[in-house]
């Protein structure tokens, strides 16, 4: 399954390797860390980098009130769309204050169809190094991270975005991480709402 | 029967301006007084972050308006405190594109280096709150319509459904207002519908319904950035009726309200912001009259160079100018400089004939999303003779975030989102009586298009205004030379046509006119002025069937026109069709009991029905 859209065998081939090659020990026992406070919305939790093993694990973080990130909602939709088969995408709301109530009625009214996660206690958004919403990160199927930052460029700045992106920063990165190849770039800044109480 | 035919004849010659329109606004009022700044000792919200923020933010960050989170209190500003604290240090927030200079506007939304190091120092030290005796008083805003309760409101027929995602989109409503007699209108609330999503939209008045012609079906509503409306007369555009987030409502000084006729259109041009789902935009407007008719007359002189736009790719600084002499004393009420998204810095000025120069007003760094109308505080007073300049410079390297293509590509002047516009809107108050004022206008009006086309011959617009202001003040032979020039710009134009034909008819020359009249019958079938003055043409040549199916158009289309059933009931009876001729003539009497013409012509027939002898 891991051959599907990726261009030549031995892509394949060192993804199927690294799968073989995974220390079983280490899996077990980020299996029995799950991350502390992260949560579906029926306050279960939930460990998104142990659910589908062996698949690249992608995290968009947003919050209800950011305008930039609504902006991106069909982007963020199509992407996840795109390559679910071969990596698996979670929204997730990291700002304390937003009720699950709140965060179910903003997925509905933009269509999101992806996996919704909180955490409140920023661990994923420290994991994740992330600093604004929208901002994405790619973990490895080991869970290792391999870029975080914006999803493209269609915003320079506040209030100042192109008419359309001139990059793909997080699907070249999924691309790289799926194939099993290195990501060209770890990180790209994004332009978001900044999240209370980070750097 | 010559009597009665020189009676039928009397050419209704309908001159129409033409005028080039788009965007066009006013700023919000001026709200409570600016906070007063510190620069020493600690910073806290209470006495230092509240004051700013009450008067900077929370008018547009508050439940209801345009802005994504509210900032009402402690615990809404804290949450963004470094984020506020960057994006005033770069001065994204609050959106105010003037540069402080010598003159004030209304509402300024400028804050000073002081403000922005308190927000600066106050995200640095954890954003604390202070002592809650020093907080001021929460603003209080109006809920609803700003201005109290309309005394008309008209909703927008069918919403429009906008797209979660894609570029920005440009939509027009149209509003009939179904009146009956002339009102002044002293306001317009422009609610916009979703204000997340708007990010301005300004009212133009369309006094012949040429907008509903760009309907697929009536309220459906029509897309486009920059909007044209014809206007019937010597009727310069005069005010400007604008929103955008945070606005509230100008209201014209007494004596200053716009007429609005019985019938009159608006129309609401928006520009809009998907949101990232899918929202349906419903706007209305609220009209806010008064008894007073106007006394006093602005109107809007356009400063444009758009002919001079071709700017080539990966061009930084590309320089478009445009000056214009001012052909009477005026005072400048408000300025509204317009581009698109290449323009990067644009400056008016004004030189007096005393050689002193005033920056009427500069925007160091155009962002067409913060566009506005921008009223001066007080008017400036502008002598005869001063020279009004304008000097816009454009972006068209990669380096310009904002650039439509990728990678850039020449850009012309033109009315599409991604072609590149140099207009710069000026409203000014001719000085004087209501007569005095009344000339300024024309003198002024006939010297902005006497500009523009000696700059150039192929300026439809201003050729036809040019013809209009003529033939308005009797001079039939140069209005000729203009209506055939803007014929030749736009050999199918039918109200081009139509005004070539009609002055034609005015000088008696009824052969030369019939082409350009059924040139605008076939380019616009429902254009009832066309359909009127061809059969007056054709009555002169004596071909009264032909004019009386003319007429019958002509009555289909304003079946409410005392001279069009006039008319067709004096072909009619010239057709020997007396029994239809009467009807038609009665219910002209009956639409206009002064209509002199029809009252003749139905004695004349009622004599021929009683077996009258011909004449």
């Amino acid at each position: 399954m891991f051959c599907i859209g990726i261009r030549g065998n031995l892509l394949c081939w060192s993804v199927l390797v690294m799968l073989v090659v995974l220390p079983l020990g280490m899996l077990r026992a980020q299996r029995n860390a799950s991350p502390k406070g992260v949560v579906d919305l029926n306050g279960q939790a939930v460990d998104p980098f142990h659910r589908s093993p062996g698949k690249v694990v992608v995290l968009f973080f947003v919050r209800t009130d950011c305008p930039i990130s609504n902006r991106f909602a069909p982007t963020i939709q199509e992407i996840g769309r795109k390559y679910r088969e071969r990596a698996e995408f979670y929204l997730v709301y990291p700002v304390k204050s937003e009720t699950a109530e709140q965060i179910r009625k903003h997925v509905k009214a933009y269509g999101y169809q992806l996996t919704v996660l909180r955490d409140p206690d920023y661990t994923l958004v420290k994991r994740a190094e992330t600093r604004v919403t929208p901002e994405a990160a790619v973990f490895s199927i080991d869970g290792k991270l391999l870029y975080h930052g914006r999803i493209n460029n269609w915003y320079a700045e506040f209030g100042k975005s192109r008419s359309a992106p001139t990059t793909q920063d997080l699907v070249d990165a999924v691309s790289a991480a799926m194939a099993g190849k290195p990501v060209a770039v770890a990180s790209v800044p994004a332009v978001g709402c900044f999240l209370p109480d980070r750097p | 029967m010559k009597a009665r035919h020189a009676a039928i004849a009397v050419p209704a010659i309908l001159s129409m301006m033409l005028a080039f329109l788009a965007d066009q606004g006013q700023t919000s009022t001026t709200r409570a007084r600016t906070p007063a700044e510190r620069t020493s000792g600690d910073v806290t919200f209470t006495r230092d972050i509240a004051p700013i923020v009450f008067h900077y933010c929370s008018p547009c960050h508050r439940p209801g308006e345009a802005a994504p989170f509210p900032l009402l209190s402690y615990e809404d500003t804290a949450k963004f405190a470094r984020q506020i604290a960057y994006i005033t240090e770069k001065r994204i927030m609050p959106p105010w594109l003037p540069a402080p200079g010598e003159l004030k506007f209304q509402g300024e939304m400028r804050l000073t280096d002081k403000q922005i190091v308190l927000f600066k120092r106050w995200a640095e030290a954890g954003a604390p709150r202070g002592n809650p005796a020093d907080l001021p008083p929460a603003p209080v805003f109006a809920q609803g319509w700003q201005l109290g309760k309309p005394d008309l409101i008209l909703q927008a027929r069918k919403p429009y459904l906008l797209p979660a995602g894609g570029t920005d989109n440009y939509w027009n409503f149209i509003f009939p207002t179904r009146l009956s007699g002339t009102h002044w209108v002293k306001a317009i609330e422009i609610r916009p519908g979703e204000k997340r999503v708007v990010h301005h939209a300004n009212v133009l008045i369309d006094r012949l319904h040429s907008s509903r012609r760009q309907e697929t079906q009536p309220g459906a509503g029509f897309a486009g950035m920059e909007l044209r409306i014809e206007s019937e007369t010597f009727d310069p555009d005069s005010h400007l009726f604008f929103w955008k987030p945070g606005s509230i409502p100008h209201e014209e000084p007494p004596g200053m309200a716009l007429r609005l006729d019985a019938g009159d259109d608006f129309v609401l041009n928006t520009h809009l912001q998907p949101s990232g789902k899918p929202e349906q935009i419903k706007p209305s407007i609220g009209l806010f009259f008064t008894k007073q008719p106007a006394t006093k007359f602005p109107m809007l002189l356009e400063l444009q160079n758009d002919k001079a736009l071709d700017i080539p790719p990966g061009t930084s600084d590309f320089v478009v100018t445009d000056e214009f002499t001012l052909a009477a004393d005026v005072d400048l009420l408000a300025i509204y400089p317009h581009a698109h998204y290449l323009g990067k810095e644009l400056r008016a000025t004004a030189t007096k004939p005393d050689g002193t120069a005033l920056t009427l007003i500069l925007i160091p760094r155009w962002d067409l999303n913060w566009q506005a109308v921008f009223y001066y505080e007080q008017p400036v007073y502008l002598p005869k003779g001063t020279q009004v300049a304008m000097r816009y410079v454009y972006d068209n390297s990669e380096a310009n975030i904002a650039n439509p293509f990728h990678p850039p590509q020449r850009v012309v002047g033109g009315n599409r989102t991604t072609d590149e516009m140099a207009h710069l809107w000026l409203q000014v108050l001719p000085r004087g009586t209501e007569e005095e004022q009344e000339a300024a206008r024309r003198s002024l009006q006939e010297a902005v298009a006497r500009h523009d086309i000696a700059r150039d011959p192929d300026d439809f617009a201003q050729q036809y205004n040019l013809g209009a202001m003529l033939q308005a003040r009797g001079d039939l032979g140069e209005a000729l030379q203009h209506y055939r020039a803007a014929v030749s710009v736009r050999p199918q134009d039918a109200i081009a046509n139509n005004a070539l034909g009609g002055a034609l008819l005015a000088v008696g020359e009824a052969n030369a006119a019939l082409g350009p009249l059924r040139a605008a019958v076939k380019a616009q079938p429902d254009y009832f002025p066309a359909h009127y003055n061809l059969g007056n043409a054709l009555a002169s040549r004596e071909q009264f069937r032909e004019a009386a199916e003319e007429f019958r158009k002509a009555v289909r289309l304003r079946p409410d026109d005392s001279m069009a059933q006039a008319n067709l009931g004096g072909a009619l009876a010239e057709s020997g069709e007396l029994d239809e001729a009467q009807r038609h003539l009665e219910r002209a009497i009956q639409l206009d009991p002064r209509n002199t013409v029809a009252q003749e012509n139905l004695t004349e027939v009622k004599r021929l029905r009683a077996g009258g002898p011909k004449p």
